[in-house]
């Protein structure tokens, strides 16, 4: 037995081999996944260690939560924690156990290309200004020039320097909470090998200057400590801690490595989560692709079967062959797809560099789990997917071994308990997604994932009820045109089933896309709406990226005779209670003249208050609160402080739920950047006059821009797209994996159809002709795939809408020209997907075709 | 009915052997199926090709309908000599000026009968002459079974709709590689009549390779074959002729 499933897998090579192929792809993205993140991880590690390794022990403020992955605003890149008074070094510095301490600050400082003035960076990695010391100099290595010695030097980091093509002696202006200021590149260094620092941008000043532009004079953020030799850290730790004044803490390096590692590993989980959950979706493709082969090779092997089961084989026997088959196909496909994973990888990696974040060289990381997990997936997924075909095998009855075979006869589509089995399957997907989306208070995502696969798993069996009449409404202006046509209609009409099953993958993949698109045009829609409906104001002043600026900006642009009233907005995160949230900071006075709050109780000016609070109506209503109430809020660097409800406004798009102002701000959060400015002109000046003046105002910040309505509103277009370009670039994995799905279906038919092409060819039918009729069924089938997708895209984009429609996606928008190309594009990758199957098809020997054994 | 009377002909030959090689595979492995033929068939005749197995008849026939390649010598369809001709122009021959009936899978399943019997001409693009189309379905006698589909038919019905497939593009010359091979006795019958009356009735040429000396006995002439060379043939043929014949072949 054993050795005629081995024989069995032989020769079916080639249409293993595209099966494979599926499993391959899907396995690959899964390790490629896995080995990127960790690569990375390692990397990040070696690099922490490394400039955690220079001081072993470090003096900071508390904070009352880790603030740094989840919220903040990122400019500056450090924590939010408070800054201490420089008196705290003395005492630290005066130990008898510490041999040097230096006090260092941190603080948001943006280079300007001296060249394009354009801002470096600002987009993901923050841009870090910092000063020089003494440690500095063990972690920093200064590879051209020399420290920073006086305030009119700066210290860049190497990656920026080859970036922006920047020497020593190059002026250079960088962008501060305050305002710009101009340096001479003093010196490049570099962190050991790498060139920096998880693609943060470093300008290193000298401690004066430093504690100057980053707003920070006569405080540190934090003291570098190293002690006498023999010192060990957890000693040196606790004497520094025990002269360290209240809210402040001394923690090993060793500690301060596992939170930057920590933080960033949970940065790196969140983008492996992602990751994977399209590389599974492209094995679940994969799986219909792997069940349809299967199915169409135990049809095949009918007879050969059939005489197994004569020649005594068991039942049992033969559905076991048929899975030890899938499984080493599986396994085989899966050590190839980790072996593709870590080109894919590799692949990543240098993608990331183009993004300027360089990462020190380490050898690429293929962990057990790595392996594990991918052979494991590798070959559950195509066993998963055997299951069925293999159980069918196992039906064939001995007596079929000594039967002439016959054509297949249509096969009816679904009846009675298959039916009822399809309906159910596709209602409890259905359910599951609805539940997801708007009744489950945890677990909404997994639950709607779940419920789509399983949906798409109901709708993949009812759709051949639909293959018939579809792929023959399809055709139906076919049959005019050709015979080619025609003969493509009818095969991809004959067995409803393989042609529902082929389309499933690529059912899948334009469901999902074309969900994705649809909701990208409802976000575009309700963010138009959004701000017609909110915003007031002439003019916006934003950075390209949405990074916040220095707050100098809304003060030379509100200086301007030209402008009215320029109202600065700052946004950061907090938590209320123990749940993370986010709350704007507004200017009292000029607000309401900028944008619509609709404030129904209390009032936007009693903001004035200290420790005050407005707070959207529908999160008043569900937390019971009501003026005067407490909302109970804590700062990561500021601690508890409770904020008092003065007012409760029904407009919450532009600002969120929680609203404070600039003054309150101030005094819980360290960093002070603008997230945007709003700006109206002043009575009586034309809108071009005022438009130029804030711009020449705003001259030397390059990152901001000055937009009217109409110009941020197609920069935030110009976002949404680009997300959906790479959510659908990921996804393209899928739907490559479902062409495949038709190469490797539409071989197997024209294998099946040898005799009748062969007639074909003998009667009169040409190569051209053969390939075009292949063609015209793999478009037929693509197209089936494509509407059936995109209906379900619809209704699963319909749903998401619904769902967010709280979260601000007020407008559902179904973009139809959009629509139109996917299945266009759906019904051109046909045609490429009858390439190979055409050519075969065209080649086949017409005399061998029609002659008998 | 009246006859329709085919285009005035070139030549009174339909098809046409000279000095026919064919040898399969290459050094010892090398297999000579057909020795050198020389053999001519005339309009309006129904010839059938008899021979054991292995005598080549199936080769002969292939090599004269351009399926397959002489290794020497000339094949000709009307005027037209084969071996010049390249694939593509061969493709459009067989569609334009050759019939076939093999013995089993004719039709195209997923097409009715009707659109089984146009096929060549949908293939070509061609119109349909509408009265020789009717005159062809009514000799089959399956008008009723035109907008069926193969597996609806019969076995016997599959083969008459083969016939009339051959017959409709109005042929040089018809193949039919023992048509009757799958039938019963009636089937065949029914079909060998149909054949007969193509010929006789309608002015079409047929050459058929068969075993069956009661399908030979349908034919003007029979050709017997053995071991790659024409041995012998016989006009107006009858069962115990052929038998006869064929028995002193096989001694």
């Amino acid at each position: 037995m054993w050795r005629a499933t081995f024989k069995a897998l032989v020769a079916n090579k080639l249409r293993l081999l595209l099966t494979a192929l599926s499993v391959v792809l899907g396995v690959g993205f899964v390790a490629g996944t896995y080995v990127l993140t960790d690569t990375m991880n390692a990397a990040f590690e070696q690099l922490f260690d490394q400039t955690a390794g220079a001081a072993d022990v470090v003096a900071r403020s508390s904070t009352a939560f880790d603030a740094s992955l989840t919220e903040g605003s990122g400019g500056g890149g450090s924590e939010e924690r408070q800054p201490f008074p420089e008196a705290v070094l003395d005492d630290v510095a005066a130990l008898p156990d510490v041999d040097v301490a230096t006090g260092d600050v941190q603080g948001y400082a943006q280079m300007v290309d001296p060249r394009t003035d354009e801002v470096i960076g600002g987009v993901g990695p923050p841009t870090i200004g910092t000063n020089w010391s003494e440690l500095a100099d063990q972690i920093l290595d200064i590879r051209v020039g020399s420290p920073p010695a006086g305030p009119d030097d700066v210290v860049v980091d190497a990656a920026t320097a080859s970036n922006v093509e920047l020497s020593v002696g190059d002026r250079i202006r960088i962008l501060f909470q305050g305002p710009p200021r101009e340096f001479t590149v003093s010196g490049i260094a570099g962190f050991g090998e790498a060139d920096n620092l998880a693609g943060a941008t470093l300008a290193v000043f000298d401690l004066e200057t430093a504690q100057e532009v980053l707003e920070k004079e006569g405080v540190y953020d934090l003291i570098n400590v190293v002690g006498r030799d023999g010192v060990a850290a957890s000693e040196l730790r606790a004497s520094v801690a025990a002269v360290l004044p209240d809210g402040m803490e001394a923690v090993t390096s060793t500690t301060v490595a596992d939170e930057a590692s920590d933080t960033l590993k949970e940065g790196l989980g969140f983008f492996q989560t992602a990751l994977l959950v399209f590389a599974l979706i492209a094995l679940f493709v994969g799986s219909f692709i792997i069940f349809n082969t299967f199915s169409i090779i135990v049809a095949q092997r009918t007879r050969e079967l059939a005489l197994l089961r004569a020649l005594g084989a068991s039942r049992r026997q033969v559905i076991v062959s048929v899975v030890t088959e899938a499984c080493v196909v599986g396994l085989i496909a899966s050590v190839v797809g980790i072996v593709v994973g870590i080109g894919i990888a590799i692949g990543l990696q240098g993608l990331l560099g183009l993004f300027n974040i360089d990462l020190p060289s380490t050898s690429i990381q293929l962990l057990p789990r790595t392996i594990i997990v991918s052979l494991v997936l590798g070959a559950l997924v195509t066993v998963a997917a055997s299951i069925l075909p293999a159980r069918r095998a196992g039906t064939v009855a001995p007596i079929q071994a000594l039967r002439e075979a016959e054509d297949a006869p249509p096969t009816r589509a679904l009846i009675g308990r298959r039916l009822a089995v399809a309906v159910l399957v596709t209602g409890v997907g259905v359910a599951a997604i609805l539940y997801g989306l708007f009744g489950a208070e945890s677990n909404e995502a997994t639950l709607v994932g779940l419920g789509a696969a399983v949906t798409f798993i109901g709708v993949a069996m009812l759709s051949p009820l639909a293959a018939r009449p579809v792929a023959g409404g399809l055709g139906a202006p076919l049959r005019r045109l050709s015979i080619q046509g025609r003969l493509g209609r009818e095969n991809a009409m004959r067995s409803p089933k393989r042609t529902a099953s082929t389309a499933t993958a690529l059912m899948i993949g334009l469901g999902l896309v074309s969900m994705v698109a649809i909701l990208a045009a409802s976000l575009k829609a309700s963010f138009d709406a959004a701000l017609t409906e909110t915003l007031k104001a002439d003019y916006t002043l934003s950075t390209s990226s949405f990074t916040t600026f220095s707050p100098d900006v809304g003060e030379r642009v509100a200086a301007l005779p030209e402008v009215g009233v320029a109202s600065a907005f700052r946004q950061d995160g907090f938590r209320v209670g123990d749940a993370s949230s986010f709350l704007t900071a507004v200017d009292p006075a000029t607000v309401e003249d900028v944008a619509t709050m609709e404030v129904s109780e209390g009032s936007v000016s009693e903001l004035g208050e200290e420790d005050t609070v407005l707070v959207h109506r529908d999160v008043a209503e569900e937390r019971g609160w009501s003026l005067g109430d407490e909302v109970p809020a804590r700062f990561a660097s500021s601690g508890d402080v409770p904020l008092t409800i003065v007012g409760i406004y029904d407009e919450n798009r532009l600002v969120g739920d929680y609203v404070v102002s600039l003054d309150t701000y101030e005094v819980v959060f360290t960093e002070q950047l603008d997230a945007f400015v709003l700006v109206t002109g002043a009575e009586g000046v034309p809108l071009p006059e005022v438009a130029d003046s804030i711009r020449a105002a705003v001259a030397e910040f390059p990152n901001v821009q000055v937009q009217d309505q109409a110009a941020f509103r197609e920069q935030q277009a110009g976002f949404i797209d680009q997300l959906l370009a790479l959510v659908t670039a990921l996804l393209l994995m899928a739907i490559v994996i479902a062409l495949f799905g038709i190469v490797n279906t539409l071989g197997l038919s024209i294998y099946e159809r040898t005799r009748e092409l062969g007639l074909l060819r003998a009667v009169g039918m040409s190569r051209r002709q053969v390939k075009r009729m292949i063609r015209w069924e793999s478009v037929i089938i693509a197209v089936f795939g494509a509407l059936v997708g995109i209906a379900i895209g619809v209704l699963f984009g319909w749903a998401l809408q619904q769902a967010l429609r709280n979260q601000g996606v007020t407008e559902f928008v179904l973009p139809v020209g959009q629509l139109v190309v996917y299945l266009v594009l759906a019904g051109l990758a046909g045609v490429l997907a009858a390439i190979w199957p055409a050519r075969r098809a065209a080649k086949l020997d017409v005399l061998e075709a029609i002659s008998y054994e | 009915m009246e006859a329709t009377i085919p285009e005035p002909l070139p030549s009174s030959s339909a098809a046409r052997a000279s000095g026919l090689r064919k040898v399969y595979g290459e050094g010892d492995a090398a297999v000579e199926a057909l020795r050198g033929i020389d053999i001519e068939f005339v309009r309006r005749e129904f010839t059938a090709i008899m021979g054991p197995s292995g005598s080549g008849k199936s080769t002969l026939l292939h090599c004269l309908a351009g399926l397959d390649s002489p290794t020497t010598g000339s094949v000709w369809i009307g005027d037209v000599d084969l071996t010049t001709l390249n694939e593509k122009q061969l493709t459009a021959l067989r569609r334009d000026k050759v019939g076939f009936v093999f013995q089993a899978y004719n039709l195209v399943p997923t097409l009715t009968a009707a659109e089984n019997i146009t096929l060549p001409l949908d293939i070509a693009g061609r119109g349909v002459d509408r009265t020789w189309y009717d005159q062809v379905v009514d000799t089959i006698g399956l008008r009723d079974r035109l907008g069926h589909r193969p597996s609806e038919l019969s076995g016997g019905q599959q083969q008459r709709v083969a016939g009339a497939r051959a017959l409709v593009s109005r042929p040089e010359i018809v193949f039919a590689d023992e048509p009757t091979g799958n039938l019963d006795s009636r089937s065949g019958a029914e079909l060998l009549g149909f054949l007969r009356e193509a010929v006789s009735t309608y002015d079409q040429t047929i050459l058929m390779v068969t075993h069956d000396a009661s399908a030979a006995s349908y034919s003007d002439r029979v050709v017997f074959l053995a071991d790659g060379r024409v041995v012998d043939e016989m006009r107006g043929p009858t069962v115990d002729g052929v038998l006869d014949r064929l028995k002193s072949l096989e001694s």
